[in-house]
């Protein structure tokens, strides 16, 4: 007594279609070849995504946020696999206060933690907005990184790394012979979970921009809002593909969807 | 589970140092700033003067009515699309599964724009509306709440799916089968047997959208723009144009205590075992 | 991937230097994100290769940057900005700003009146003046009166600028204006936009949103400056720029140089102002159909005059609102305007 699979294959199929089609309807609105979004398209040609290429400001804005994207997640992983381990392996006084502190950037705001910052780290100390767009990235992503190695450490037996302490491992070589290589796949799946939320940021940033200084989702707002060409729409598409290859690969090789 | 508690905490130390100094830190005085009165001390002038203007308020309810119908909307069209998935074979559930994650993992400035270009007066749904002669002229969608609420929708569906289909599961194989054998309508199987089996995940779903949509900043600048304020667009508003850091504090206290205030209530209403909290 | 290197070095040198570059003369720019590209072909390479140091452009609207420069007034960021008039007074009542050594700038004696010292304390120094009217779909309306944009045959179809641009009150003084109430509370022409609200499209914050709008179809006829007519005469459509019966009114951009630079920036600043007010510059900004020029000793081909606001009769012509005016009033505006028209 299943429902129908007519039934079930409409409803994911007009799901799918208000997730996915928009990206379809911006793909084929960047393949014109007038001179503004439209669709249908007013003729096919790929001139919007080579110009993409010809904006400086494109070019110095992603390497921005990738360089961010990058370091934010590798700091957010060195802080948060020891605080992962020590939440999963240990029992410590406080763990509920210190588990609310480290997840506090999944709770608070991302426009909040970027007008902070600015207000009271970057004006008063003098730090760089260089330096606050990495900090605040590296925190946003802290959460991520914890909690899926958490439960990726959750998952592998305790009683492994006891072996290998008898057999006399030390504390510190039990963890690189023997855990790491068992929660690396949860390691990399946070790595890109990290990289995805930090590269696609925009809350944060929006107060965080500087001279010269700027994430590229904020460089693609203030594009938009000064030139209504397509290349918005063409720099969109990459960066979806970008986005999709690396999601496509990571399920391909480490199953993801799991981690997310 | 290891016993000595020193090496847990100073594990544990430097990510709790570094989100308490670099997080809570700034985030905790841009919030006491505006229980500062103008004179020094405790007020609560700044929340007072909030509410009492009448844009405020009116952004203030928009945020909230908008955040509770997409949660609403998401969850109706969640648990059809859940439970259709979880139907499927395992090897296309997990196609399917990866199509819906996919928008997650694209940039939301990129799923807004794509609304402009579909909503826009000569856009692709008002080609449809002329076309079927709903309509003489195309209708304005764009700057609307309807434009924000799709958006909004949009962006966050996934989340409610995602969290419905992993409770669904985990609910036991046979008793949606079961109950229709006993002769129960689509109806009450719905509401007697997949919602009480499922709550947990409609609990995570509904707050993630919820918490998301008040929360959100593109959709609402892009697609609402000036005349369809939400929280985070006045915030940003009243912050780059005015200086008003008592306004951007007190709107900055109440997206917290909404946030905390649905973390909690999922947490209640969800047992521990979920992990994606 | 050199750039790429490049950049990364770039980005890990601005995480860990101190605020002040070690390397080369760097002179930090503010200003309007409109024409960026054709801004750095024919102003900011070549002031680079004349002044060997590297120039950074921060973009965005008057009234962001100017609260930024507020912002970080005891670390300034920003060597030099071009805003409003009317924002580089709020920034001078504050004392934010400092003198322009005008006899560092070999043009200075070139321009129009107007622009030499539009505070009238020496902060400021105009650099391109223009009229605002509206642009309008000539094949779906016709525009005689600024009044003509609460048309009911406009609605749903209008764009207003938003109370916080620089064309926002003018416009709305305008409409006043047109019914016969031109106090500078702006209540009159406020009450009458709250009434029409649910007619106007959207309430745009820059001028060049409003041209994709435009292109859209999505809105027939807005207030715009002049230096953004050739983003809508060219776009395809029928579109004339209006004459009101109750005139155009005008307004300035001028260069600013915050207080506190330090000296070697404030040379740099002074020299790049200078190159801005050059014939060669005004002239090659004007022919782009930019920024209209206040150099005395420019003149523009026909063809660019017409996309421009040119001439001594036009700028006569334009009605001007006192910058002191519109700064005591803003707060007072931007509160009847959530008030009465947004709500």
């Amino acid at each position: 007594m299943k429902p129908s699979s007519t039934a079930t294959g409409t409803i994911i199929g007009l799901t799918l279609v208000f997730l996915i089609g928009p990206f379809i309807v911006i793909i084929l609105a960047a393949l014109t070849a007038g001179n503004n979004l439209a669709f249908p398209p007013d003729g096919l040609s790929l001139k919007w995504f080579i110009k993409v290429f010809t904006v400086e400001s494109f070019r110095i804005s992603f390497f921005i946020s990738m360089f961010l994207a990058v370091f934010g997640t590798l700091t957010a992983l060195i802080v948060g696999v020891p605080a992962a381990y020590a939440i999963a392996r240990y029992d410590i006084p406080g763990a509920g206060a210190i588990q609310l502190a480290v997840s506090s950037p999944l709770i608070v705001p991302g426009i909040i933690v970027g007008l902070a910052l600015l207000r009271y780290l970057v004006i008063p100390t003098g730090f760089t907005i260089m330096a606050a767009l990495f900090l605040a990235h590296a925190a946003l992503i802290l959460p991520y990184a914890v909690r899926v190695v958490t439960s990726s450490l959750q998952n592998l037996r305790v009683d492994v790394e006891e072996a290998a302490l008898i057999l006399g491992c030390s504390r510190l070589g039990s963890f690189f012979r023997v855990v790491f290589p068992n929660i690396r796949g949860g390691i990399l799946a946070a790595f890109i979970l990290g990289f995805v939320t930090s590269f696609n940021q925009v809350p944060v940033s929006l107060f965080l921009s500087g001279p010269g200084v700027r994430t590229l989702p904020i460089d693609m707002l203030a594009y938009m809002e000064t030139t209504y060409d397509p290349s918005v729409a063409a720099l969109a598409c990459l960066l979806a593909i970008m986005s999709v290859g690396i999601v496509f690969l990571a399920e391909r090789f480490l199953g993801f969807s799991r981690y997310v | 589970m290891f016993e000595n508690k020193t090496t847990g905490l100073l594990l544990v130390l430097p990510a709790a140092v570094f989100a308490s100094v670099l997080f809570l830190l700034p985030v905790g005085i841009l919030l006491s700033e505006g229980f500062a009165g103008s004179e020094g001390g405790f007020s609560l002038g700044a929340y007072v003067e909030f509410f009492s203007s009448e844009l405020n308020n009116t952004v203030f309810w928009r945020s909230l009515r908008l955040g509770l119908w997409v949660m609403l909307t998401s969850a109706v069209i969640g648990y059809a699309a859940a439970f259709s998935i979880v139907q499927l074979s395992p090897k296309s559930r997990g196609r399917v599964f990866a199509l819906i994650i996919l928008p997650l993992m694209i940039s939301p400035v990129a799923r807004t724009y794509a609304w402009l270009v579909i909503l826009g007066r000569t856009g692709l749904v008002n080609q449809v509306i002329v076309g079927l002669g709903l309509s003489e002229e195309g209708l304005q969608l764009l700057f609307t709440e309807t434009a924000v609420f799709i958006g909004l929708l949009q962006l966050f569906l996934p989340l409610m799916i995602i969290a419905l289909i992993s409770s669904m599961e985990n609910m036991p194989r046979d008793v949606v089968p079961a109950a229709r054998v006993l002769g129960a309508n689509w109806f009450s199987v719905f509401f007697r047997v997949i919602l009480p089996l499922t709550r947990e995940g409609l609990v995570v779903g509904g707050t993630l959208v919820f918490a998301g949509s008040i929360t959100a900043y593109i959709t609402p600048a892009i697609l609402g723009g000036s005349k369809v304020l939400m929280l985070e667009t006045l915030l940003y508003q009243r912050v780059t144009v005015a200086n008003d850091y008592a306004a951007a504090s007190v709107i900055a206290m109440i997206l917290v205590v909404m946030s905390i205030v649905t973390n909690l209530l999922l947490k209640r209403l969800a047992k521990p075992r979920n992990r994606r909290a | 991937m050199k750039l790429g290197r490049y950049a990364a070095a770039a980005a890990i040198g601005a995480l860990c230097a101190a605020p002040a570059m070690a390397a080369d003369k760097t002179l930090t720019i503010s200003v309007y994100a409109f024409a960026q590209d054709e801004f750095k072909e024919l102003v900011y390479d070549p002031f680079e290769e004349i002044c060997g140091c590297e120039l950074v452009v921060e973009t965005g609207n008057s009234v962001e940057r100017m609260s930024k420069i507020e912002a970080n007034k005891e670390n300034p960021v920003i060597d030099m900005a071009v805003m409003s008039v009317h924002d580089a007074l709020a920034l001078s009542r504050k004392g934010l700003l400092q003198k322009i050594d005008t006899s560092k700038l070999s043009n200075y004696g070139d321009l129009f009146d107007i622009a030499k010292d539009p505070l009238g304390n020496g902060e400021a120094v105009g650099y391109t003046v223009y009229a605002t009217s509206i642009v309008y779909r000539a094949d779906k309306v016709d525009i005689q009166s600024w009044a003509d944009l609460l048309d009911p045959e406009l609605a749903g179809y209008v764009s207003l600028p938003d109370i916080t641009t620089n064309q926002g009150p003018g416009t709305l003084w305008m409409i006043g204006k047109a019914i016969g109430d031109d106090d500078l509370s702006l209540e009159g022409p406020m009450k009458l936009v709250g009434e029409k609200a649910d007619d106007i499209a959207t309430f745009y914050l820059r001028s060049s949103q409003l041209a994709q709008l435009v292109q859209q179809e999505e809105v027939w006829a807005a207030p715009v400056g002049r230096f953004a007519w050739s983003r809508f005469r060219d776009n395809g459509l029928d579109m004339k720029w209006a004459e009101p019966e109750e005139g155009q009114f005008g307004d300035m951009n001028v260069m600013i140089m915050p207080a506190g630079i330090p000296a070697e920036n404030a040379e740099l600043a002074l020299q790049f102002m200078d190159f801005w007010l050059s014939h060669d510059i005004q002239l090659a900004l004007a022919e782009a159909l930019i920024d209209s020029p206040v150099n005395d000793t420019v003149e523009v081909s026909a063809e660019a005059a017409e996309g421009l606001t040119v001439g001594a009769d036009l700028i006569n012509s334009l009605v001007f609102m006192d910058p002191g005016v519109i700064l005591d009033n803003r707060d007072a505006w931007l509160e009847t305007w959530n008030s009465t028209v947004v709500r």
